[in-house]
């Protein structure tokens, strides 16, 4: 039509009849109208990538869900892990916020268990519209909610974490704590450190949580060339211990490791009182707190721990003058209080808004995860630093080891921070 | 008045009693078909949910309101549903419209299993039986490598004539479907002779016995009944779920169930409707009520969820005080009201 090959000049051809013409100037129309299509639909396209909404994050406030439980089993913990997260979410908050957003928290109640936590979940998503879950207690919980999040595009992190959320891991999953399996890692490695020959046993809750530790021990007493000589299962909600403390005896253990919860924990050591045993023993993060020590008095003495999160006693003044600012000071100072629950809470926050820093202003999922990736928090020795990678999505497999003294009524680092050697 | 008076037994036992019961279906039909319209994901889920607890309540209510017979167990064979439409569909790639009767026939066999001690146990030592049962149940979903313990298992997706279901919309209407079938299903059951002989054991079984009715054939099948509808409605927690673990179907889950048939009306197909309706709707609720009051009043917001166990049972207690037949005697003096008005009987 005019504009082909060889054709060159756009100037009207005398012979050209006015049907060629009335076609020129229609084709010329044509296209200056679908110029004008293309540019408008464009710039609709790029206003709607620049204004596409995503859940949970306006241009002042970001979303984050906080699930505690706050009415099942482990409900103790509930209010301690609370006020860790709302703590440093306002400090956060008085500094500016993130990237010009504040941090909205919504603390839910998940009741622990799967079908609770999976309708606080939905709640939190669906109905609150959150942008990521900076906290979600209990490993069963984590993994019934875990297709939600995936649908959602939510990133988790789950607490009371086992290896299998890390290993081999999920996109939306990041756990910037240190899981059973390599707290008991380092429990182990601490007591072949001390007695290369030591006999050790272990007495751990025939779950998730406990068999997570086993395996943890397990793996790395092969390593140290060594092995679990006993093994002692109880079930879930067994407070009595005396027949896994017989079997204990009977192996003739010179440790017991225990992957078991406080009560468990107050039985075995009135066990052992009454056995006259001097056997020694080292459990989990979950019992390394004050509340110990009402609960079997001077028998805590020389009790170990493995936890990642430092006693009150060693947490720096910096962190502490925040407390006095934002929380309830004199409640947290209280020989009694959980401080471990308190700063664990507070190191999930940290690393969930690290990543949101971290992601910067255009802040989606897929940015956040990058912005996680990426991070490399120094968390002051309130616990080891937290970095994600790629391929990793556990903070840190480090911890210390903690000894219980009963007469002051407070916990000792026995060993600093360490990784453990064998492979996590 | 005059119309209401039914002449025949096929009057009496027709599934539908007048036009008016016909119509008012219709226009739950309609609004149920309309819901998705109006609602935003997370109310579609708390349906979604409620449609799941009626099918388990159904089969609960068969078992224990119309023959009589209690169960703590019920849980187990839910998750006994879930778990085989779980291992079917991902390990066999079966489609989810083979798993589903499979999982009621798999929890159905294992049912009539725990039907037989059934047969020499009653009331309280009947509830210990299941009990064990549950707890077996649950030790082997932890302990065996295929069901792969507290780490869970996952449900396929499911896919129906190409089509995908994943939203709370298209589970929505496939719950939902399930859930009609179920009703219809219970309706026709209590309707057969199979349904009057459950009756007849639960009000005296001697009784029953003396007039031909084979007791222990009939206990074993509403364990077996009862145990197919738990079976399903596994299923398809499952596959909505897409993921499940063990704790998932602890023994508290068949305490709700109980509590379901107990508020909702024992030995009522509606009852079983409206007590799960108002069981799993009750927690959402709560929820809604801190929502409006964490504004303007903070602390009772708080309070509430401190004591929402509390209000859980109080509403249960309250319930059970002011109409003891449940929500369906509730709807029937309703009904009956309403039918005599304006004289009062």
């Amino acid at each position: 039509m005019g504009e082909g090959p060889g054709m060159g000049s756009r100037a009207p051809v005398p012979h050209q009849d006015k049907q060629t013409r009335k076609g020129g100037r229609s084709m010329k129309s044509t296209r200056i109208l679908a110029v004008v299509v293309t540019a408008v639909a464009l710039c609709l396209m790029g206003a709607g990538a620049w204004g596409k909404e995503v859940r949970g994050v306006s241009d002042t406030e970001v979303k984050l869900g906080f699930m505690v439980d706050f009415t099942g089993p482990g409900k103790y913990s509930g209010p301690p892990l609370a006020m860790g997260g709302e703590i440093y979410t306002k400090y956060i908050n008085d500094q500016g916020g993130i990237n010009g957003r504040k941090i909205k928290l919504l603390v839910e109640d998940n009741g622990i268990l799967p079908n609770t936590t999976m309708e606080a979940a939905k709640k939190l998503i669906l109905k609150d519209e959150i942008f990521a879950i900076a906290f979600n207690l209990g490993s069963s919980g984590s993994t019934a909610i875990l297709p939600l999040c995936e649908e959602n595009q939510v990133v988790m992190m789950p607490h009371g974490a086992n290896k299998r959320f890390y290993d081999p891991g999920n996109k939306w999953v990041f756990v910037p704590y240190s899981t059973q399996y390599n707290m008991a890692a380092v429990a182990v490695e601490y007591v072949l450190s001390k007695n290369p020959q030591a006999k050790i046993g272990i007495i751990y809750q025939d779950d998730d949580f406990g068999i997570d530790g086993l395996e943890g021990a397990r793996n790395a007493a092969k390593f140290m060339k060594s092995s679990i000589v006993k093994e002692a299962p109880y079930k879930i909600g067994t407070v009595d211990m005396s027949p896994q403390m017989a079997l204990m005896k009977e192996a003739n253990v010179d440790w017991i490791l225990l992957w078991a919860y406080l009560p468990q924990i107050g039985s075995i050591l009135k066990e052992k009182q009454k056995m006259g045993w001097d056997v020694k023993l080292i459990g989990n993060n979950t019992t390394a707190y004050p509340t110990l020590f009402p609960l079997v008095g001077d028998l805590a003495e020389g009790y170990l721990a493995v936890t990642p999160v430092a006693p009150w006693e060693n947490i720096a003044d910096k962190y502490k003058q925040i407390i006095k600012k934002y929380g309830d000071f004199d409640k947290v100072n209280d020989p009694n209080f959980p401080t471990g629950l308190l700063f664990g809470a507070w190191a999930y926050c940290a690393a969930m808004i690290e990543g949101i820093k971290n992601a910067g202003r255009d802040l989606t999922p897929e940015t956040l995860i990058k912005g996680l990736e990426s991070m490399n928090l120094d968390m002051g020795g309130i616990c080891p630093n937290i970095s994600f990678t790629p391929k990793r999505h556990c903070g840190y497999f480090s911890s210390m080891v903690l000894e219980a003294k009963a007469k002051e009524k407070k916990w000792v680092i026995v060993q600093p921070i360490m990784e453990p050697k064998s492979p996590q | 008045m005059g119309r209401s008076f039914k002449v025949s037994y096929e009057k009496d036992m027709a599934l539908f009693q007048n036009n008016w019961v016909r119509a008012w279906l219709v226009v739950l039909i309609v609004a149920m078909m309309a819901c998705p319209l109006f609602l935003n994901r997370y109310q579609l889920s708390v349906l979604n949910q409620m449609g799941i607890a009626v099918i388990g309540a159904l089969g609960l209510n068969l078992l224990i309101g119309y023959t009589g017979q209690i169960s703590l167990g019920h849980a187990a064979f839910m998750a006994i549903g879930a778990y085989t439409s779980a291992l079917l569909t991902t390990k066999m790639g079966l489609s989810f419209l083979v798993s589903l009767p499979l999982s009621g026939l798999m929890a159905a066999t294992l049912g009539l299993v725990v039907g037989v001690p059934s047969l020499r146990l009653k009331g309280l030592y009947l509830a210990l039986g299941t009990l064990a049962f549950s707890f077996i149940v649950e030790y082997v979903l932890f302990h065996w490598d295929l069901t792969q313990g507290d780490r869970g298992l996952g449900a396929a997706p499911i896919r129906i004539a190409g089509l995908a279901i994943k939203t709370e919309k298209e589970f929505f209407y496939l719950i939902m479907s399930c859930a009609a079938l179920a009703v219809l299903c219970a309706k026709n059951i209590v309707r057969t002779k199979i349904g009057r002989s459950f009756i007849a054991i639960r009000d005296r079984d001697i009784a029953a016995e003396a007039m031909g009715i084979p007791i222990a054939k009939y206990k074993v099948m509403a364990f077996a009944l009862s145990s197919f509808y738990a079976g399903v409605a596994g299923c398809v927690a499952a596959h909505y779920q897409k993921w499940i673990v063990p704790g998932s179907f602890d023994v508290s889950v068949s305490i709700s169930y109980i509590a379901m048939i107990v508020i909702g009306g024992l030995g009522t197909i509606l009852g079983s409707v409206l007590g799960a309706i108002l069981i799993t709707g009750i927690s959402p609720g709560i929820l809604y009520v801190v929502d409006i009051l964490k504004g303007s009043y903070p602390a009772l917001g708080k309070l509430i969820v401190d004591f929402r166990l509390a209000i859980f049972g109080l509403v249960i207690v309250l319930t059970l005080l002011f109409e003891p037949r449940g929500l369906f005697g509730l709807y029937r003096r309703c009904k009956v009201y309403w039918k005599t008005w304006p004289f009062r009987y």
